[in-house]
Order: structure tokens, then C-alpha cells, then sequence
């Protein structure tokens, strides 16, 4: 049986403009519980690949640069 | 990115503590400040620096003992009382006497409790029988506090490696664990003398009325694999058909903290606006009454906080909004909710093993000792009830500090290398197929039968049918389910847990045939309280043939008496109240 | 093959330093986080020195970096970020100088009590507090009458933590003080008084304008020992605000002030139900005879928490 792809708004945004994970941050990736950010190889910025999101908000309380807002997924909101 | 890569690799030590949030911190802080020459490893599924409960901090303190306010006399009685009576004091009272101890350590490390002007802890007055609040104003430094400590020890931490299984010798002693990397599904064997288990409450197992997986009220991390591991390797755990029910915030999930509003005024109410719990303790008992309101024509129940005056709300708003859950605020403004108008909806959670709050967990002395030699646990998932924050960071220090010593005594016990093998075989199954069921709909289904199911009040028919569909989703999940890379081998690692836990929370669910804590483990079929045949704990383990199996254990002889008048303060308060 | 360390390797200062003379000033700042991460207390003298970089953010980066560390280095190293020219910067050192506990980091931040700048006098004298050192007293106290109120504030707190009684004048006069914010600190910082000097300028600021003034007033006198506090919260008991006459009543209880019965019953019909739950407690806590009529004509109380006390309150006092 082959897997669906179904389309999910994630909780956490991430202002490219601001992230410096191309200058070798990583503190949003390294601080998720759910581990589900990770780093674009495409971009190089920080971006949320996987809708479990506990939104907790350690990414966004200590990403340095202010670049990331987590949202209260839409599902509870 | 996440892709798979085979490769094992082993280290020793002599301590291994599995869980970096807020135990096994501790744990292994205070082993390795007592020993600095052992070689201590902590252990985390995710990074240390914001793993766990208290991920982003804690809003207070709820049973800190501290002289001058209560006493630990006081203080494991009304522990006694809050759990029926089921309680084995010696560990509680142990708690009770190191605990002001751990939050001078911890004011050390640069924790911030609420002082007066003075410096001194400003201890909130909650009930006349004992007073254990002490708020946490700057709570959110918790974990980095914490984490400064662990680096200056020069702690050896290893991130991202979530442990599976434990191993045990030929003689029954702990010999260590396996895990795997969650980022590339690599094995690392831990060699170890002792073991200590801090991997936190079983908080994914039942379904949030969201739907929403994640949306749990404990950290959705915290998937039940202490309890599972220690099943595992037959360790007895202890009444854990008391289950995890705790108000929240409709919807969003998370603790609406009537307790931090109490001292400020707030309280929780019923549509008329009135308060309606009885109950003196947060218990079974007081969830019961949540429940009841909930179903009854004054539901459903709100957090009020309209009375209070502008300054005071002001106060507690920063204290909710920024500590523990701080998305709190921002499910607040989305919903147009303001303390100062209106008042909040409040709901219960889902249902969940976690001492914390309650009283189900790997069955532990006052050692912080498992019922397997060199075994231990502490915090939400060991089974002190009524832990809490404080109970996690002081049981861990006593696990600590006795695993060090009990090191010294012995060698490593033998591993089983065919185990190991067998384990790798059944972590990497699903990374094998090519098709199938993905880990997250295996986990949907799992905690949907759950709330279907297992939800109090408890009915033995419904409990004996959700037996036989977890037993068809565990055969879909062995044989079927597939992980497409590490982060999805990590889920279908925790479906395996909570599918366990499930089946754990069915079988000592209808072991015991009578109703008691309250709500937590209320059997619709057997209403009644049965002290002359249930007044024991209940110790849940894996037998030598592999099947689950329970036995009763007797309630250890009280170290602090309970006047038979205490013991039904609640009841008589009811049956008064009515007339 | 390398050895494989499955642990977490906290990078070597000398080698983040290199990163410190990268043109880019993001890299720079990754490399101020990884100093921080490092724990390295040799890394305190890097983060200093790199206090000179042109970019804001770089500063500031280290500020917040230097609260991962202790002592009189990392303090002489915040007292330079606390004056940086950006504001933010300022800040930012300011919360992490609030951090220090080592006692001897104190030796730098005296000091700047002195400092031309309010911001940084203020800042100081916070974390000057939680070093609890003796020798900030004689500074501490100069700065009561500092012209910014944050800077007396800040100041009645440090003077406060000390508990000295030589200091109980000094704290006295700041219930004068025209900001309600400064009052409402010196108020509570009195509670450590117990020979009950200070229980009639706690009396005085019961009538004080600022009704959270009044309110620590009542919740600190019954702190310090003494026969005048009685009256002086009876009279309280006529507040505006419930709030404070909420506080009166569990002064009151404390004290156990049987004469004021009379005065705490007609609290027990007050449409507030916290107003009606202290009211029984206290009654409790005097645990006088004279208080059964009162308690027992409102055992039907509708909400469970007012009948919960006054059952209470009438159990304490048959056990008297």
C-alpha cells in the first residue's frame, strides 16, 4: 500500500531573514523535545519538518536572533 | 538527513542514568559529586538542555516541606490520606526529610524561588493542614540552571540516544542497556553496574479531545518507556491501575495551575461561579468531584479569577504566561479569553501513568531501588506518589547517591550477546519493509482504544474487549509497521512503549475488583471501596515464561500512625456537607 | 576509524576563538554561544575582550553568554556590557549580573552604586542583594534617597536581605518614600524586625494611600511581635479594598487576637468567598469560645471551602 502525503499548517514558523543556522546555529534544533526541526539543506535555515509539536517554545525562547514563533497548533487552537 | 546507518558501538561505566529532565539530572550529579572518580553517563532521547516536564521550567513548587511551614510528619500524613492509605511511608517520608535540603541546592544553582524581602522563602498558605506552595517567579532558569551544573561536573551526556531495552546478567542483576540514535538509528551498548531509569510519565497513552498526538498534558517526549523497559526486564510495578487524570485548559491541554492562582485568590468554579470541591488534597477523590461537575447540569468548570483586583491578576498572568506552559498567554489571545472578564474552561486529561500527580510506577523503596538488583528509578515514572517537581530532584539525588556506593561492591554482570542481537532485530524491523502501517496511525489507533476503552469510570466487559484490540494492533505493529528513517524508528519505538503501557494499565486495571482513588481507578461494576480484601498494593511484573502476571502486596507498616478518623476525612466531610 | 564517543564534546576555548576574528558577525555570535556552552571558565577573559566588537548583536550575545559563568571575572566583565551604549546590551547584562552567586563577585559591583547612570546603580544594587555581602549595607543605605525610584527600591531590598537592625531606622523612613512601589518593598522588607520596632510605622502605613501598600503592611505585621499590631489591623479591618482586610484577618488569626471576633464576624457574610474563608480560618487560629455562635450560624456557607474552615474552626477550638 503506498503511504499519502496529507497536507498539515505546522506550528512552527521560522523568519529566514533572521535564522543564522548557515552561519552554524543550531539551538532550536538542538532544544526541541520532539526533535522534529531540522536544518534546510536547500536553504540553510531552520524549518519545521515534522507536525509534533508539544509547543513548548525552548526554539523560540532561546534562538538568538529572535527568528522563531511557535503557534498553538490548529487542531487545539 | 535522519537516514539510517548500521553500526553498534559500547562503552562502559559504572553508573548509566537513562533520562536527562529532572531525576536523572540530579541523579547523576549527586553520584558523581560524591564519587567524582566514577565514570557516570546521562543518558537523553532528546538534549539535556530542554528535555523533560520542565522543559520550559516550573511555575512553583506544590509539596516542598519547608521548617517553619509543615513538617514531614504532617506532610506523609497527608500523603497517606490523599492515596487511600496505600502508601509505603518509608519513601515518602524520606522525601519529606531531604527535600528542603535539595531546595537549598537548588536556590544554589541559581534556581529562583519566591523570597519575601528578607530572602527568605515565601512559603503560600493553601490549606490550614499543611503549607507546601513556594512559587518559582524566575521558574523558567530551571533546566539551564541544571545544565550549567551538569557541564561544570564534566557529566558524560549523550543526546539523542534513546535507550530500548535494558540488559540483565544470567544472575538477574542489571548489566546495562541498548539504544539507538534517533538522528541515524545507530546502536550504542551501555555496559553498566547500576542503573538508574528517570525517563518520566507515560504521557502518551491516552488521546487528547484535540486529537491532536502531541497535544498531551504531559511532555509528549515522555512516551512510557521507563515503564515499559522496566516491564521488560522484569521489574514489579506498582498500582498502575491509578492512572493520571489532571484538570487542564479545555482544548490547549496544558495545567490551567489552579494551585498557583490559590494563594493569589483564583480558584476553579462551576458555571455559577462557585467553588464545588470538597476534597482538602489533589487526589483521585478531588478529580472524581472534577468529573462530576463536569457531567452535572453546574459543568462545566471554569479557572475564576474575575474577583480579584487588576494588580493581582497582573501577577498571576506573568506567572502562567511565561513558566512551564508559556504558549498558555498565546492560546489565551487567540481565543479572546481575558481573567479579568470572563472566566477559563477547564477540562480533564486524558489518562496517563505518572506518580507526579498520582501513584502508578516502577515499584521502588526508599532507596530509589527496583525489584531487580542494581535497578533503579526515580521521578514521575518511579512510584513515590505524589512527587511532583521537588520529588523528582530529591529521589533522584537519593538514587544517586545510593547507586555510587552500590557500585563499589560489585563488577559488571555478564551480557547476553544473543539478547542483543534479538533486540537489534526487532528495533530495525520496521526499517526493513517497504511497506506498510507508518508508526503514527499504529499510535492513533493504539491511544484511541485507550480512551474507548480504559477511561474511568472502568468497565470490566470494555477492558477485557480493549485487551483483544491491543492485541491486534500489536500484531500489526510487529509485523507491519514500517519507519522510513531514524526520526520515525524513534516513534515506532514509542508505539511500542505506549502499546505496552496500554496493555499494562488493562491488566491491572481489572486485577483489582473494587473502586478506590477516586476517579482514577473507578470500576463502574465494583463501585465500592473493599479495604478487607484490596487494602494492598498492587505489583504488576513479566513472569519467566514472559506473560504479564500480578500479585497483591501487602501495605508496609505505617512509620507515621493515621487516627481512623483521619483516614475518612474526606467522606464525613461529604456526608456532613449534604446534610 | 576514530574512537567513537557517543558524548557530547564541549568544544575547546582556543579553538572558538578563531571564529571570534571572523568577518561575519553571525559566526562570530555562534561562536560566543559555543563559549558560553563550553563552561570553561577561561573563557571569561575571551568574552570580555570580545565586548569591543562593532556589532550589537555580537554584544549582546556575550552578555547573555556571560551568565553561564561566576565570580568577580565574569561580574567585572558584566560591568562592562552594562554600560555598553546599547541599550539592549545593557539590559541583557543586567539580567545576567542578577545571576551571580558567588559572594566575591561582589568586589567589582560596589562600586558602581556610585555610577552616574540610574540604570546602573539600580543594577547593581540587584545583584548586589543575592550576594547578601555586608559590605553593601554602607552603600545600600546611601542609595535610599538616591533621586530614582528604582534605585531606592532596589536598594530597601539589598538592606532588607541583610537583616541588620542598625538598618530598621533607615527602612523605617522609606514608608515616606513618595513612590508606592518603594513603600510597598520597604514594607515587607520590615518583616525581619522582630522586637517590634517597626511595629508602628507598619501601624502608620495601614492608612497609607497605595492599597498594595497597605495590604504587605497587614500581611507583616503580624511578623513582628508586638501589642500594638492588634489594634492597629482591627482598625484595617475597615479597608476599602477586601483585599487588605483579607491579609488583617490572617494577621489577626496568627496572633491569635481574641478581641477582634467581634470585628472579623461580619466577614463571614461578605459576597467575597475568600474574604468568608479567611474569616473562619482565623477564627480557628484565635480558637476562642466566643467565636461558635458566629461560625456555627454559617456552616451552610454555599461555597465548600468556607464550611470546609469553619468545620475546621470549630474543631480547633473544642480541642482548646
Amino acid at each position: 500500500m503506498p503511504l499519502a502525503q496529507q497536507p498539515s499548517s505546522v506550528p512552527v514558523v521560522v523568519d529566514e531573514g533572521k535564522c543564522i543556522a548557515d552561519k552554524g546555529c543550531t539551538v532550536c534544533v538542538d532544544v526541541c523535545p520532539l526533535d522534529v526541526l531540522r536544518i534546510s539543506d536547500a536553504t540553510g535555515k531552520a524549518f519545521m519538518k515534522y507536525d509534533e509539536c508539544w509547543y513548548c517554545m525552548p526554539c523560540e525562547a532561546d534562538c538568538p536572533t529572535g527568528a522563531v514563533t511557535v503557534n498553538i497548533p490548529f487542531l487545539l487552537r | 538527513m535522519d537516514e539510517i546507518t548500521e553500526g553498534t558501538s559500547q562503552v562502559d561505566c559504572d553508573i548509566l542514568v537513562i533520562g536527562g529532565g529532572t531525576a536523572g539530572p540530579m541523579a547523576a550529579y549527586r553520584a558523581k559529586k560524591k564519587n567524582p572518580n566514577a565514570k557516570v553517563i546521562l543518558l537523553e532521547k532528546a538534549n539535556v538542555k530542554r528535555s523533560g516536564a520542565i522543559s520550559m521550567g516550573m511555575d512553583g513548587l506544590n509539596n516542598a516541606v519547608i521548617p517553619g511551614h509543615s513538617t514531614p510528619e504532617q506532610y506523609v500524613k497527608e500523603i497517606t490520606v490523599a492515596n487511600d492509605g496505600i502508601v509505603d511511608q518509608a519513601a515518602v517520608y524520606k522525601y519529606a526529610q531531604n527535600c528542603y535540603e535539595i531546595i537549598q541546592e537548588l536556590d544554589g544553582f541559581g534556581i529562583r524561588f519566591q523570597k519575601d524581602e528578607n530572602g527568605d522563602f515565601d512559603v503560600k498558605k493553601v490549606h490550614h493542614i499543611g503549607t507546601y506552595v513556594l512559587p518559582m517567579p524566575n521558574g523558567d532558569t530551571v533546566k539551564k540552571a541544571l545544565y550549567r551544573q551538569l557541564k561544570r561536573a564534566r557529566l558524560l551526556i549523550s543526546n539523542r540516544y534513546m535507550a530500548t531495552r535494558l540488559l540483565t546478567g544470567k544472575d538477574g542483576r542489571i548489566a546495562g542497556a541498548i539504544a539507538v540514535n534517533t538522528r541515524n538509528a545507530e546502536f550504542l551498548v551501555v555496559r553498566a553496574k547500576a542503573v538508574i531509569l528517570c525517563m518520566g510519565a507515560a504521557g502518551r497513552l491516552g488521546l487528547p479531545t484535540s486529537g491532536y498526538l502531541f497535544g498531551t498534558y504531559e511532555n509528549a517526549a515522555n512516551s512510557g518507556d521507563g515503564y515499559a523497559m522496566a516491564y521488560h526486564a522484569g521489574a514489579g510495578l506498582a498500582n498502575l491501575e491509578c492512572f493520571q487524570i489532571n484538570p487542564l485548559i479545555k482544548d490547549y491541554n496544558g495545567p490551567a495551575c489552579a494551585y498557583v492562582a490559590g494563594p493569589f485568590g483564583g480558584y476553579t468554579a462551576n458555571n455559577e461561579g462557585m467553588r464545588f470541591i470538597e476534597c482538602d488534597y489533589w487526589s483521585g477523590q478531588m478529580m472524581q468531584e472534577f468529573y462530576n461537575e463536569l457531567q452535572s447540569g453546574k459543568g462545566p468548570v471554569f479557572l475564576k479569577l474575575n474577583h480579584l483586583a487588576d494588580e493581582t491578576i497582573g501577577e498571576i498572568e506573568t506567572i502562567l504566561h511565561e513558566v512551564e506552559r508559556p504558549t498558555r498567554g498565546r492560546f489565551q489571545v487567540n481565543r479572546n479569553n481575558d481573567y479579568r472578564h470572563g472566566m477559563i474552561e477547564m477540562h480533564i486529561s486524558e489518562i496517563g501513568f505518572c506518580s507526579g500527580h498520582s501513584a502508578s510506577g516502577v515499584y521502588v523503596d526508599d532507596n530509589a531501588c527496583t525489584t531487580v538488583q542494581g535497578l533503579y528509578a526515580a521521578g514521575d515514572m518511579a512510584s513515590v506518589p505524589h512527587n511532583y517537581m521537588l520529588g523528582a530532584f530529591t529521589n533522584g539525588a537519593v538514587a544517586g547517591e545510593h547507586a555510587i556506593d552500590y557500585v563499589n561492591e560489585v563488577d559488571f554482570a555478564d551480557i547476553d550477546e544473543d539478547f542483543i542481537a534479538a533486540e537489534k532485530e526487532r528495533v530495525l524491523a520496521p526499517t526493513k519493509r517497504d511497506d506498510g502501517i507508518p508508526p503514527n496511525q499504529v499510535e492513533y489507533k493504539t491511544r484511541r482504544l485507550v480512551n474507548d476503552y480504559l477511561q474511568p469510570p472502568k468497565v470490566t466487559r470494555k477492558m477485557q474487549l480493549a485487551q483483544d484490540r491491543f492485541a491486534e494492533t500489536r500484531a500489526v505493529m510487529e509485523n507491519e509497521m514500517v519507519a522510513r528513517n531514524a526520526h520515525e524508528l524513534m516513534r515506532s519505538l514509542e508505539v511500542s512503549s505506549i502499546l505496552d503501557c496500554a496493555d499494562m494499565a488493562a491488566f491491572a486495571s481489572l486485577f483489582r475488583t473494587e473502586s478506590r482513588w477516586g476517579l482514577y481507578h473507578n470500576r463502574a461494576d465494583f463501585p465500592e471501596r473493599d479495604n478487607e480484601n484490596w487494602f494492598c498494593h498492587s505489583i504488576l511484573s513479566k513472569d519467566d515464561a514472559g506473560q504479564m502476571t500480578i500479585k497483591k502486596k501487602d501495605v508496609d507498616p505505617y512509620i507515621i500512625p493515621i487516627e481512623d478518623e483521619e483516614k475518612d476525612a474526606y467522606d464525613k466531610q461529604r456526608i456532613k456537607a449534604q446534610a | 576509524m576514530s574512537a567513537f564517543e557517543p558524548f557530547e564534546q564541549f568544544d575547546e576555548v582556543d579553538d572558538i576563538i578563531e571564529r571570534l576574528e571572523d568577518p561575519d558577525p553571525g559566526t562570530r555570535r555562534v561562536a560566543i554561544m559555543d563559549l558560553a556552552d563550553s563552561a570553561d571558565p577561561a573563557a571569561v577573559a575571551h568574552l570580555k575582550k570580545a565586548l569591543a566588537d562593532d556589532a550589537r548583536e555580537v554584544r549582546l550575545q556575550i552578555a547573555l553568554a556571560l551568565g553561564e559563568f561566576d565570580g568577580p571575572d565574569a561580574a567585572e566583565a558584566l560591568l562592562i556590557a552594562l554600560t555598553d551604549s546599547d541599550s539592549g546590551v545593557a539590559q541583557a547584562a543586567a539580567d545576567s549580573m542578577a545571576e551571580l552567586k558567588d559572594p566575591a563577585s561582589a568586589d567589582p559591583i560596589l562600586p558602581f552604586v556610585g555610577h552616574d547612570s540610574a540604570f546602573v546603580r539600580a543594577a547593581a544594587l540587584r545583584a548586589l542583594r543575592e550576594l547578601k555581602r555586608p559590605e553593601s549595607l554602607k552603600p545600600a543605605l546611601d542609595a535610599l534617597s538616591d533621586p530614582e525610584a528604582s534605585v531606592r527600591s532596589e536598594a530597601v531590598s539589598v538592606v532588607g536581605y541583610l537583616k541588620t537592625e542598625d538598618a530598621l531606622p533607615a527602612l523605617m523612613s522609606m514608608l515616606k518614600d513618595a513612590d508606592a512601589g518603594v513603600r510597598r518593598t520597604a514594607a515587607g522588607a520590615l518583616g525581619f524586625s522582630v522586637t517590634g520596632a517597626a511595629a508602628d510605622t507598619l501601624a502608620q502605613a495601614l492608612s497609607d494611600t497605595d492599597w498594595q501598600v497597605r495590604e504587605v503592611a497587614a500581611e507583616t505585621l503580624c511578623k513582628v511581635k508586638s501589642a500594638t499590631a492588634i489594634p492597629a489591623l482591627m482598625q484595617a479591618l475597615t479597608d476599602d479594598y477586601w483585599q487588605v482586610r483579607q491579609k488583617a484577618i490572617r494577621s489577626l488569626g496568627k496572633l491569635g487576637a481574641v478581641e477582634a471576633i467581634d470585628d472579623i464576624a461580619p466577614s463571614l457574610d461578605h459576597d467575597i468567598s475568600n474574604l468568608r474563608k479567611e474569616a473562619a480560618a482565623a477564627m480557628g487560629e484565635i480558637a476562642s469560645p466566643k467565636a461558635v455562635p458566629a461560625l456555627e450560624a454559617h456552616l451552610d456557607d454555599p461555597d465548600p471551602d468556607v464550611r470546609k474552615n469553619i468545620r475546621w474552626a470549630l474543631g480547633q477550638i473544642r480541642a482548646e
